[in-house]
């Protein structure tokens, strides 16, 4: 068994509509999915450090998250290990960290997971609300079908 | 391979606190002025919702502290339909909020505040000889080789030189205010990093009570875990044991860690006592052994001080309209009966009017509004909440394990309680909390115990679980001390539906805006009199403003009104 424990990870605030995404997608995939117990769904939301563990405790890490991509494109993204791009450091705050702090400090402790993936949509809208933007409500099946497609091939993995 | 591009993460949580601190001829800060630039509306979002789920909402508000907002939204709706929670409930929450103040304290020090004392970049000059030689005097910890500092110095050798300094990226290292000897910057970047290991045992205990975590479950009526010694699946003794150890181990890693590096830290700081601000201090208190209305049994108790006279600790009731009260003068906000007019949050209103500058801008107009946070006040006060104003409000009122603890940290510092009123006072008094909340954790351990085996296993009262058994009209408040300070949720319930709901969070009193009678408060209070050696490098400020632990994330969430910023990319 080459990835012994699989976490799938949802990353976003879903009180501002389609920062949302990545709880939506989770959600999604959670419910629509009987995969065995080393594959965990977690809803991260906004926790920053404290998601830590969560990366670090396991082989291959799959987040769902909204995300801005150049382009810009209304469609799903799918960013693997090595095509992950670099994160702009941002000033940290409070005492939250970034995703991309995350997974410095994995790194700085030597257990980044050996596959590492995001998945994510760029936000229609981002104003106070709950739900997703039709738009993006549209793009949720198509992230959870990607994750399923790689969940599906690390189970066998070998 | 594609072309490296940048995906800016949507700046979620980012504190949105602006500070502007007008300097005077020698460097030395003459006036402060604190701005949360965005714009908060879960009052909003919760009108005409079901009181039932209201906490769930609420937990979002904030990416740091979910449960404390969780705690008070449950109270406040119990406290309106009048439910008792079982005892077992009672115990369960004050276990967990013991749980999140402890962990979030340890956080706190280590990894948003020690970078403020401790220069990173100086460990790696450190010898590992004497490093662990230091280590061994000051605690029996036994990570403290000479083997163990050499390995940790030459991973972050590496670390740095892959030129990912990642978390370290933001500091001002080399800046003349770092006092530390290497030896110490090398023993606080370890426990930097061995913290961060183990925060994340500490919130297990989240996840087997809350079911799950990050965002563990709360209910009206109680706690939704159920208790059996001899199920499988509910709390039962291998989940209570597992709790047990891991209560024992944060007891000995705040003992054998936190606190002699607090010490052992603020020892070379203690020349710099800047920072104390207001003196006027507020603990609505927490941790109920029986009721929440019975204050006189909360292990944190409840009062304010004024003007730093410990002699006199004066009675609060946020339930009192006279005493609580948030009005706008310098906020971007309306109040249809004037805006200097103090509103009760259950009189409150939330209608926002952003008259500031058009960003980019280079500085506020801070004669006028100045600020996406409200003003609140205590009997027109403005109070600094928050560790300091807890451990304060317990010392004078004679807590003896305050006054124990206290008095030790003093002694060892060589510093009169005086020195309690500043930047360094705060950080210890968080220290000095987070011992006692690790022995909060125990003490509720056992009483749980005690009472599970007395026969009682209920977690949930249902009586008034059903819509159709609650009053058509009626208000409630929840309160809770968060590990920042005094949160307040205010709700009005009618016809089965949230009418109104307002909160009141710890970084809104101690980020606020100055009042209508120009009255600082507590960030801006602190700021004044600091001298800044370098105002290119403003470490003074960060200190300060750290040491209240800020939490503008929840204070004014993700709201850009301007939608500019969010939209950022860049290419490298």
């Amino acid at each position: 068994m080459k990835y012994k424990r699989i976490n799938v990870l949802g990353l976003g605030n879903m009180l501002h509509t389609d920062e949302g995404f990545g709880v939506a997608a989770l959600n999604s995939f959670s419910e629509s999915s009987n995969y065995p117990d080393r594959v965990n769904c977690i809803d991260g939301g906004t926790q920053g450090i404290y998601l830590l563990d969560y990366i670090e405790s396991c082989d291959a890490l799959i987040v769902f998250d909204a995300l801005i991509p150049l382009d810009y494109e209304r469609k799903v993204y799918v960013y693997r290990n090595e095509e992950l791009p670099d994160f702009i450091h941002r000033k940290m705050s409070s005492h939250q960290m970034g995703f991309s702090e995350l997974i410095g400090v994995a790194k700085l402790h030597g257990r980044v997971p050996q596959e590492l993936v995001m998945i994510g949509a760029p936000p229609q809208d981002l104003q106070l609300g709950i739900g997703l933007s039709p738009e993006l409500e549209q793009l949720v099946p198509e992230a959870v079908k990607a994750a399923k497609a790689l969940v599906d091939a690390w189970l066998v993995a070998e | 391979m594609a072309k490296r591009i940048v995906v800016d993460p949507i700046p979620r949580i980012e504190g949105h606190l602006r500070i502007e601190a007008k300097l005077n001829d020698s460097n030395v800060i003459e006036d402060a002025y604190s701005s949360g630039t965005m714009w908060r509306g879960i009052e909003v979002i919760l009108r005409g919702r079901d009181p039932r789920d209201a906490w769930a909402f609420t937990e979002r508000i904030c990416g740091v502290c979910t449960t404390v907002h969780a705690l008070a939204s449950v109270r406040c709706v119990e406290d309106a339909l009048g439910i008792e929670i079982p005892t077992n409930a009672r115990i369960i929450r004050n276990l967990m909020n013991a749980t999140q103040v402890t962990q979030d304290h340890l956080v706190h020090f280590y990894h948003l505040h020690a970078l403020d004392w401790v220069d990173v970049v100086s460990a790696l000059k450190a010898d590992p000889k004497q490093a662990s030689a230091i280590a061994q005097s000051i605690s029996p910890w036994p990570k403290s080789s000479v083997g163990y500092f050499k390995d940790l110095q030459q991973r972050l050798v590496g670390f740095v030189e892959s030129g990912q300094l990642g978390i370290f990226a933001n500091g001002y290292w080399g800046h003349p205010g770092y006092k530390l000897p290497a030896e110490v910057n090398l023993i606080a970047v370890a426990h930097y990093l061995e913290a961060l290991d183990f925060q994340k045992e500490i919130v297990k205990i989240h996840t087997i009570f809350g079911g799950k975590n990050p965002h563990p479950n709360y209910l009206v009526g109680g706690m939704a875990c159920a208790i059996d010694p001899n199920s499988d699946t509910a709390i039962n003794i291998e989940r209570l044991s597992m709790i047990k150890k891991i209560i024992d181990d944060t007891n000995t890693f705040i003992d054998q860690v936190y606190i002699p590096d607090l010490i052992a830290i603020a020892g070379y700081y203690k020349g710099w006592l800047h920072g104390g601000g207001l003196g006027n201090y507020m603990s609505y208190g927490d941790f109920p052994e029986t009721t929440l209305a019975d204050f006189k049994t909360l292990k944190w108790p409840r009062g304010a001080i004024l003007n730093k006279d410990l002699s006199r600790v004066i009675d609060v009731d946020p339930r009192d309209p006279s005493q609580v009260t948030e009005e706008v003068s310098h906020s971007w906000y309306t109040y249809s009966k004037g805006d200097g007019k103090g509103l009760h949050p259950w009189e409150g209103e939330t209608k926002p009017a952003y008259t500031g500058p058009k960003p980019p801008f280079q500085h506020l107009d801070t004669d006028k509004k100045y600020s996406w946070l409200k003003t609140p006040r205590w009997k027109n006060n403005p109070m600094e909440v928050g560790p300091l104003a807890r451990v304060l409000v317990a010392y004078a009122k004679g807590d003896p394990m305050i006054k124990d603890t206290v008095g030790l940290v003093l002694s060892k510092l060589q510093v009169g309680p005086e020195a309690l009123f500043s930047t360094l006072g705060r950080t210890a008094a968080r220290g000095i909390e987070c011992k006692q909340t690790a022995g909060f954790m125990t003490h509720y351990y056992d009483q749980l115990i005690a009472n599970i085996k007395t026969g009682d296993l209920r977690t949930f009262n249902s009586d008034r679980w059903e819509p159709g058994t609650w009053p058509k009209d009626c208000k409630g408040f929840g309160y809770t001390e968060a590990p920042r300070g005094s949160l307040g949720h205010w709700i009005h319930i009618a016809d089965e539906k949230i009418k109104e709901y307002q909160i009141v969070v710890p970084s809104t009193w101690n980020a606020s805006p100055r009042d209508g009678k120009g009255q600082s408060g507590a960030y801006e209070a602190a700021l004044k009199g600091t001298p800044v050696v370098n105002p290119d490098q403003p470490l003074e400020i960060l200190r300060t403003v750290h040491s209240f632990d800020p939490c503008l994330a929840c204070a004014s969430h993700l709201y850009d009104m301007n939608g500019n910023e969010i939209t950022t990319v860049k290419i490298v």
